[in-house]
């Protein structure tokens, strides 16, 4: 125990210890324990432990660094890191932009990186450079690309920019060069590969699979189109995720390609053997059939039936003088059945094909009726043995279709105008042979008639039960909706497994109808409305 | 007012809506200050169509079913009715909410009732180049596919925000009152004409009728095509 000099509060003795064990100061003449006293500074001060001091943001330099110095070095390596890992060169610019968003100070937490991938994208897409957004949030990853839109709304808004029109070919460009698979090719089969691409891009354009569609899932389904059509054996999942695209929306639009194609098929003379299991195979006749529609110009896509002869024409004769045949390693048996219609060896020498050397149109050919049936019907055998050769693989799950199809060069010629970059008019104003709907239209235009269907089957109801004398018992098949028209339906209403023909759709209708609402109105579908406005109208004061 | 409601069921004014359609109201947002403290707590327990989570957001919600619409009761007296598909509908449930509120002991009254925006929807009927609207209307115009299905569209005058989409189909929000919806797609319908997809349909042809063409043609030579 120590001595203290101070005096005790009770007997004012100036006998104070202080108590070793506890601490405690006691009078050692009365035993009072004094007030605390005995602060004891933990860390710091003169006489505190001693720690080892980290200097923070340097690395040898005598210097400290402040929290503004640290907070910027940290944004500047965020910064450095973000555009290196999307591989942009334009750095400065960048920087620029947030060091003039953020006055200099740049910044630290969650939202920094958004902020940074945010001006990424701005300034790319101001230098005609597109990153799709998918791939920064994929290299932020502390966002969705909502989230990031938003941030690149408030940017814009900010800077009082405005970007310029999205541009999906820029796209389709910065897929194929960054998918691996794509990588690996020579540069002129890239680039013919490429071309193919945005030929048929813009022929998606042109039948609305782009327009109000996110743009990536249309891009990884045409690369996987392209490299099937190239022979090159890749699965469209993983070309979906190379190119951070949803992989089932990815398939949707593949498959919706393909739909397309089969339609512009339609317009070959063997057309209706071509659907959508065995397209793909006879996809480069299609594409061959689609350039040279696109190759006319606009005043003469007017000469309807004439210049449509004059493209079949040129399908046909061009087939004829092709020695390549048209087969398929798996079922390539019997080559020589393959490809007949397609193969003149020697024309001359066929009884049934002969050259006009007579007329003024000299070296053209004749080709007999019974030579061209032979060719479609030959066709015909052929695209139902070209069906999909599907095979279940070891783990049960299908292998992908196994197709041969022709080495791209001998079809593939690359001179239509749609394989460069267009305006929209340029490609709207070109032909590909079909045009389209927006499927969203479609479906719509669907919905609207199975309404009206709909109306006119719970008319005759109602016309039944409150003229029952007068109406034709005939009719009573009508009482019920076409099967077609509830093919939207999922569950039917009904007890112990019986099943109504009506559901709430048919009973809505009926009551909208029994309250005189319009029949237009109630085509558009929006019942609760019209229920709410018509049917329980409390809103009538 | 009652009457405006009605509207859809009778024949379309030409001069009020040259394009001959109607926007459907979808939606109305009104507030109304109930001008005395609330004890939303209180509230909550005493109502069964109430429900109330301060962690999750400081109001009451409250539903009614007729007209089906739901209101945002906030402490301070203030309250959002939403849901309503008429600004009559929107009124009277306001009104309803506000005796619900009396009923349960609040000195609840029915203050600066205002309709704060109109949403309603219509279908043109044609199908829509956004882009192409996108790149002349430039200064109005937002179309991101990445970000949104549709392009959205900022008018000026009326000041209301129309959404767009390819198949036809267009919002419109931001109105005060009816008529500025309607003025605003009056304004845009004949820009979005300029865009519609022309609907030609190229015709399929059959194999034969094909053949028989090159024939007319004089590509090919076949003397019995037309068998």
């Amino acid at each position: 125990m120590e001595k203290n000099s101070n005096h005790c509060k009770s007997c004012k003795t100036k006998t104070l210890i202080r108590d070793d064990t506890s601490g405690l100061l006691l009078c050692s003449s009365c035993g009072i324990v004094q007030d605390f006293d005995n602060f004891d500074a933990q860390i710091g001060g003169l006489d505190g432990p001693e720690g080892t001091f980290i200097r923070i943001g340097n690395s040898g330099s005598i210097r400290d660094y402040s929290y503004r110095d640290s907070k910027i070095y940290k944004a500047q390596n965020t910064i450095h890191d973000i555009t290196s890992k999307l591989g942009l060169s334009r750095v400065d610019e960048i920087k620029s932009m947030i060091n003039q968003i953020t006055n200099g100070e740049f910044g630290q937490g969650e939202w920094f990186p958004i902020l940074v991938g945010a001006c990424c994208y701005v300034v790319m897409r101001k230098n005609d450079k597109l990153i799709p957004m998918s791939e920064i949030v994929s290299v932020i990853g502390c966002c969705d690309e909502y989230e990031l839109g938003r941030m690149i709304s408030r940017v814009l808004e900010f800077l009082d920019l405005k970007l310029p029109e999205f541009d999906m070919v820029k796209t389709l460009e910065h897929a194929m060069r960054t998918c691996s698979t794509f990588r690996e090719f020579e540069r002129d089969k890239r680039e013919m590969m490429l071309k193919q691409g945005i030929f048929m891009l813009h022929c998606a354009m042109k039948w609305f699979l782009t327009t109000g569609r996110r743009p990536l899932p249309m891009v990884a389904a045409i690369l996987a189109f392209v490299a099937e059509l190239n022979g090159v054996r890749v699965r469209i999942d993983d070309v979906a995720k190379e190119v951070h695209a949803t992989v089932s929306t990815s398939k949707l639009r593949y498959k919706e390609l393909l739909e397309n194609l089969v339609k512009v098929a339609q317009g070959l003379p063997w057309g209706k053997n071509l659907n959508f299991n065995n397209i793909v195979a006879n996809a480069p006749l299609v594409i061959q059939y689609m350039e040279m529609k696109s190759r006319l110009k606009p005043n003469e896509k007017g000469g309807s039936l004439e210049e449509l002869a004059f493209d079949f024409g040129d399908v046909v004769s061009e087939c004829l003088r092709k020695e390549v045949e048209y087969t398929s390693e798996d079922y390539g048996a019997d080559k020589d059945y393959d490809s007949k219609y397609f193969e003149i060896k020697d024309r001359k020498g066929d009884p049934n094909c002969s050259f006009d050397d007579g007329d003024g149109d000299g070296g053209k050919l004749k080709i007999s009726q019974e030579f061209l049936s032979r060719i479609y019907s030959e066709f015909k055998n052929e695209a139902a043995r070209v069906n999909p050769i599907v095979e279940i693989g070891e783990n049960g799950r299908r292998k992908p279709r196994d197709y041969d199809i022709r080495a791209c060069e001998d079809w593939w010629s690359g001179k239509s105008e749609l394989t460069k970059k267009l305006l929209l008019k340029q490609v709207l104003e070109k032909d590909v042979g079909f045009d389209a709907m927006p499927p969203s239209f479609v479906t719509g235009c669907l919905a609207y008639d199975r309404r009206k269907q709909k109306i006119a089957a719970a008319k005759v109801r109602i016309e039944k039960i409150m003229y029952p004398s007068t109406t034709d018992l005939s009719n009573c098949h009508d009482l019920r909706c076409p099967k077609d028209v509830q093919n939207g339906k999922k569950r039917k209403r009904g007890k112990g497994g019986r099943t109504s023909d009506l559901d709430w759709e048919d009973c809505v209708i009926e009551t909208l109808l029994l309250h005189q609402v319009k029949e237009e109105e109630i085509e558009k579908g929006h019942y609760r409305n019209l229920l709410d406005l018509y049917v329980f109208n409390s809103g009538s004061m | 007012m009652a009457e405006q409601g009605l509207e859809g069921s009778e024949p379309v004014d030409p001069s009020k809506h040259p394009s001959g359609i109607v926007p459907t109201l979808q939606n109305i947002v009104s507030t109304v200050n109930l001008d005395c403290k609330l004890d939303l707590k209180a509230i909550a327990l005493q109502a069964r169509n109430a429900e109330y989570n301060p962690k999750r957001f400081a109001a009451v919600i409250m539903r009614i079913r007729e007209p089906k619409t739901t209101a945002l009761i906030f402490a301070s007296g203030k309250m959002v009715c939403t849901g309503a598909k008429s600004e009559q509908q929107s009124k009277l449930a306001a009104r309803k909410y506000a005796r619900i509120i009396q009923k349960l002991g609040f000195p609840a009254k029915f203050k600066d009732f205002k309709i704060q925006n109109i949403v309603g929807s219509c279908d043109v009927k044609f199908p829509i180049r956004l882009e192409g609207l996108a790149y002349s209307h430039g200064a109005f115009s937002s179309y991101e596919p990445e970000l949104f299905p549709g392009l959205i569209y900022r008018m000026k005058q009326p000041k209301i925000v129309l959404l767009i989409f390819v198949s036809g189909k267009i919002v419109l929000t931001g109105a005060k009152v009816r008529e500025e919806t309607y003025m605003a797609f009056e304004n845009i319908y004949p820009v979005l004409t300029e865009f519609r997809k022309n609907q030609q349909w190229y015709d399929t042809c059959a194999p034969v009728t094909t053949f028989c063409l090159l024939v007319h043609h004089g590509r090919l030579n076949s003397s019995r095509c037309d068998a």
